[in-house]
C-alpha cells in the first residue's frame, strides 16, 4: 500500500510539472486537447480504471471539450435547478445523462435508485415511470424509488446505495439549503461514489450555490422546445423533445460557459442546439441497397415518360384529375 | 363523603388499555391470550406448563408476578374455560383436576355458569340456586323455558362442548424466546441475544425449509411492560447476522422510544411470517450467483429505519388513469422473481402499451394540484395563462386535448372526463394539465396541474 501511495504521489507530481510546461491544468492531461481519448491511456485509480470508464460522455461534442472529455463517471455530479418549479427540467438532465449511460450498458437488471425527501417529492411530484419510459427508454422495473423525511436520511440512504452492485446510478434529490448538506456531507458522498465507480448525481432544487466536494455543478433552467418538424415543415404550437439550458457552475477543468441542449428520446442522445441540428423527419426507407439518386442528376427521359418513385402514374398521367366531374 | 377520598371518573378506554397491556404481558406464559369481557383473561396454556415447571408452579409464578406488580389476581386452572372462569371468581388458586369439574361446579351458585343476569334471576325465582340443582335435572324443559345458552354454558363448563378461546393476536408460526435472570438493559446486550436467539430460530427454519418474511421481537420488562418491535424483509432471510441487522437498524430509530427500565427479564424473537426459502448453490469462490440478495438487504435495512413504504417500485397496471397507471409500492423481492418467467411477454406489452407517440410527465403529483384558470380562447380549448402556486404562467404553447375517461368498471365511472394539455409556458417549462369535465350552462370545469415535463 504505502509503495502505491509513493507511486501515486510521483505521478501526480509529474503531471503537475507537465501541466505548468504545457500551460494547463493537471486534469486536462488526462484527455488531450481535441477531447478523443487516447487508445492505451490509463488512468489509475484505486489501483484498476481505464480511460474509457473515467468519463461519462454527455455526448455534446463542445460540452465535453469544456469538460475535458465529458462529466466524471465515478463521481459526484451536482445539478442545480434555479427554483422547484424547474424541477422537470433539473430531474430531466439528470434522466438525460442517466439514460445515455444505461444504453450503454448491456446488463439487464440495472437499477437506478432516486432519492428524495418527502417535502422534495411532494412539491415536485414523484418521478413516473410511464414518463421515463417514453421519453427515456427506461423500464418501469430499472426504476426503484427511495422516499424519507429528513435530508440526514436521505444521504444515508444514498451512502449505502453506492455499496450495491445491482444499483448503476443513484439520483440523491435535495430542496433548498439543508445544513446537513455540507462540504463533508457531500465529500462522504464523491468518495463512495470513486469507491464504486458509479455516478451519483446530486440534484439541488432552489438552492443557492455552496461549497461542494462535486467535481462539477451544473446549473439548469428550462429552454423553449424546439417545434415538431412535418413533411410540410414545422408545425406552428406544438412542443417537441426536451431542452434545458445549461450552465457549468463550477468544475475544475472548464471555464464558465452556457449551452442550450435538446434530448433526442429515440436515439437518447443529447445534442446541442442550432439551427442545423435537425432530427430527421422521415427515417430513410429500408431493404433498399443503395441511396437512391440525387434528383437532376440522371434526367435523360422526358418527364411523361419518367416514372416516379412509387411507381404510380403521375398526375399528368391521371386522366380522373383531368376530366371534369360529371354531375346530376 | 369522605374527605381523603379520591374520586376518579370511570374511563372504561384507560381499563382496556390496562387489560390489554396485561394479556401482552402475559404472553410470556403462551401465545393464546384471550380478553374476556372486561376484567379477566383466558390464557390457553396447552403444552406450556412443563416450561414453568408444571401446572401448579406456573400459576403460582404468574400469581405472584402480578402481586408484585400491585394488582389483586384471582386465578383459576381447569380442562375447560368454563370451569376454569368459575375456579378463578369462587376459588382462587384452585386448580381442578381433569373430571373433577362436575364435582366442582355442583356445589357453587349459578353464577359461576357465565350466564346472564335474567336467566340466573328467573331460574333463582323457581328455586334452582346451584349449578347442581340444573346439572341433573330433565333437560328439555331446562330449554324450553331459558333458550339453549344455559344448557350450552353448561356443557361447556363440564367439557361436553368444546370451546374455543379466541386469542387476540394470531400465533406465530416459530418463535424462540429466553428467560433471563439478570435482566438485560442495554441496546447492544439485547443485539447480542437477538443473534443467539435467531441462530436458534435458523435451525427450525431450516428444518421446514422456510425462511422468515417479518419477523418480531418481543421484550418483556420486569415491571409488566411489553415491547413489540417488527421488522420485515423483502426475501425469506434467516441468516442470524442479517436477522440482527436488520433489528440494529430498526432499534437504532426507535433508540429512546424503548425505554429499558429495570431491564428486561425475557425476550422473544418469532417469525411472524415464513415463506419458501430457494437455497442457492454458491460457487467455489463463494459467491453465490444470483444476485440482487445484497439489494434486498440494503431495502430491508431502509425499511427497518424509516418505514416499509420507504422503498418503492413502480409496478405497471393495465389502466389508463395516469394516477393509476403506476402505482408505488413497497419494494418486494419476491413477487419480482414470481413474476420473471412472464417478464419478457411483459415487457413486450409494455413497450406496446407505452408507445412513443403517447407523451408522458416525468413527475406526477401524488395529487392533481388545483390551478386558477382566468381565461381560455375557446371553451374547449387550452387555457391561455393560469395561477399556480400564487404564481403566474403564460402559456406560450399548447398540445392536446388528450381526453382521459374514468374507467366505466370501476366505482366512480360517473366521475367527469378530463382533457389533458401539453402547456409549455413562457420560461420554457413544460407541464401537464388538464380540464375536469366539459364547459356546459351549469357549471365552470375546474383545471388541475398533474405533472411536469422534462
Amino acid at each position: 500500500m504505502a509503495t502505491s501511495a509513493v507511486a501515486q504521489d510521483v505521478v501526480f507530481a509529474l503531471r503537475q510539472k507537465i501541466a505548468k510546461i504545457e500551460g494547463t491544468l493537471a486534469e486536462r492531461l488526462v484527455a488531450p486537447a481535441d477531447g478523443q481519448p487516447v487508445a492505451g491511456l490509463l488512468v489509475r485509480r484505486n489501483g484498476h480504471a481505464s480511460a474509457r470508464d473515467f468519463f461519462l460522455p454527455t455526448g455534446v461534442e463542445r460540452l465535453d471539450k469544456v469538460l475535458g472529455g465529458g462529466l466524471p463517471k465515478a463521481a459526484l455530479t451536482e445539478i442545480h435547478g434555479t427554483e422547484t418549479r424547474n424541477a422537470g427540467a433539473a430531474a430531466g438532465l439528470a434522466l438525460c445523462l442517466v439514460s445515455g449511460m444505461l444504453k450503454e450498458r448491456s446488463r439487464r437488471n440495472d437499477l437506478v435508485l432516486w432519492v428524495g425527501t418527502t417535502e422534495m417529492f411532494r412539491e415536485a411530484g414523484l418521478p413516473y415511470a410511464p414518463g421515463l419510459a417514453s421519453f427515456f427508454g427506461m423500464s418501469a422495473e430499472s426504476l426503484l424509488l427511495a422516499e424519507a423525511p429528513k435530508a440526514s436520511d436521505v444521504l444515508w440512504i444514498a451512502e449505502e446505495a453506492a455499496r450495491i452492485e445491482e444499483i448503476a446510478a443513484i439520483v440523491v434529490e435535495l430542496r433548498g439549503n439543508p445544513r446537513i448538506v455540507d462540504l463533508t456531507a457531500t465529500r462522504r458522498l464523491h468518495r463512495r461514489a470513486q469507491d464504486s465507480g458509479r455516478p451519483v448525481f446530486l440534484l439541488r432544487q432552489s438552492a443557492a450555490p455552496e461549497p461542494t466536494a462535486a467535481p462539477v455543478r451544473l446549473v439548469v433552467s428550462p429552454a423553449p422546445a424546439n417545434l415538431r418538424q412535418t413533411l410540410l415543415g414545422p408545425l406552428a404550437g406544438s412542443i417537441a423533445a426536451p431542452a434545458f439550458a445549461v450552465e457549468i457552475g463550477k468544475s475544475r477543468t472548464a471555464l464558465p460557459g452556457s449551452f442550450i441542449l435538446e434530448w433526442n428520446p429515440d436515439a437518447r442522445t443529447l445534442a446541442e442546439r442550432n439551427p442545423e441540428n435537425r432530427v430527421a423527419v422521415v427515417s430513410p426507407s429500408r431493404g433498399r441497397t443503395r441511396p437512391p439518386a440525387q434528383a437532376g442528376a440522371v434526367l435523360a427521359f422526358k418527364p411523361a415518360a419518367a416514372e416516379t418513385a412509387g411507381n404510380k402514374p403521375s398526375r399528368e398521367q391521371h386522366p380522373a384529375h383531368r376530366r371534369p366531374r360529371r354531375t346530376g | 363523603m369522605h374527605p381523603d377520598i379520591d374520586v376518579v371518573e370511570a374511563d372504561p378506554e384507560a381499563d382496556r388499555r390496562l387489560l390489554e397491556g396485561l394479556a401482552d404481558w402475559c404472553d410470556r406464559y403462551t401465545p393464546l391470550v384471550a380478553i374476556d369481557g372486561e376484567n379477566g383473561l383466558f390464557l390457553d396454556i396447552t403444552g406450556c406448563a412443563h416450561l414453568f415447571g408444571g401446572e401448579k408452579a406456573l400459576l403460582a409464578d404468574l400469581m405472584a408476578r402480578f402481586f408484585h406488580q400491585g394488582f389483586d389476581v384471582r386465578a383459576g386452572l381447569a380442562s375447560t374455560p368454563g370451569a376454569a372462569w368459575a375456579a378463578a371468581r369462587f376459588a382462587t388458586g384452585h386448580i381442578l383436576a381433569p373430571g373433577s369439574e362436575r364435582n366442582f361446579l355442583s356445589r357453587l351458585p349459578l353464577s359461576a355458569l357465565r350466564i346472564d343476569a335474567r336467566t340466573k334471576a328467573s331460574l333463582e325465582s323457581v328455586g334452582l340456586r346451584t349449578v347442581g340443582a340444573i346439572m341433573d335435572g330433565p333437560r328439555a324443559p331446562l330449554v324450553r323455558r331459558f333458550g339453549t345458552e344455559l344448557i350450552e354454558r353448561l356443557d361447556q363448563a363440564l367439557g361436553r362442548l368444546e370451546e374455543a378461546i379466541s386469542p387476540r393476536l394470531p400465533v406465530a408460526p416459530l418463535s424462540v424466546e429466553r428467560h433471563l435472570a439478570d435482566p438485560l438493559s442495554l441496546i447492544d446486550d439485547i443485539e447480542r441475544l437477538i443473534g443467539l436467539l435467531a441462530a436458534t430460530l435458523k435451525v427450525d427454519l431450516e428444518r421446514r425449509e422456510e425462511g422468515a418474511r417479518a419477523l418480531e421481537l418481543l421484550l418483556f420488562r420486569v415491571d409488566g411492560m411489553v415491547s413489540r418491535i417488527t421488522v420485515g424483509a423483502s426475501r425469506p432471510i434467516r441468516e442470524p447476522t442479517l436477522v440482527r441487522r436488520l433489528f440494529h437498524e430498526r432499534l437504532a430509530t426507535l433508540g429512546e422510544t424503548i425505554d429499558a427500565g429495570y431491564g428486561f427479564d425475557l425476550v422473544r424473537l418469532s417469525a411472524l411470517s415464513t415463506a419458501r426459502f430457494d437455497a442457492r448453490q454458491a460457487d467455489l469462490a463463494g459467491e453465490v450467483e444470483d444476485g440482487g440478495e445484497e439489494l434486498a438487504i440494503f431495502a430491508d435495512r431502509i425499511g427497518a429505519r424509516l418505514g416499509e413504504a420507504a422503498v418503492l417500485e413502480a409496478v405497471p397496471v393495465e389502466s389508463h388513469l395516469p394516477e393509476r397507471a403506476a402505482p408505488a409500492r413497497p419494494y418486494a423481492q419476491e413477487e419480482a422473481r414470481k413474476g420473471q418467467v412472464a417478464r419478457p411477454a411483459r415487457a413486450v406489452q409494455q413497450a406496446g402499451r407505452h408507445p412513443r407517440q403517447v407523451d408522458r410527465p416525468i413527475r406526477l403529483f401524488r395529487q392533481p394540484e388545483p390551478i386558477d384558470v382566468p381565461a381560455t380562447e375557446v371553451p374547449d380549448g387550452p387555457p391561455l395563462n393560469f395561477h399556480w402556486r400564487r404564481a403566474l404562467h403564460r402559456v406560450a404553447r399548447a398540445e392536446g386535448p388528450e381526453r382521459i375517461a374514468p374507467e366505466w368498471w370501476r366505482e366512480d365511472a360517473d366521475a367527469p372526463t378530463r382533457d389533458y394539455y401539453r402547456i409549455e409556458d413562457a420560461e420554457g417549462r413544460r407541464y401537464w394539465l388538464y380540464r375536469q369535465g366539459l364547459y356546459n350552462a351549469q357549471a365552470v370545469p375546474r383545471w388541475f396541474l398533474h405533472g411536469v415535463f422534462a
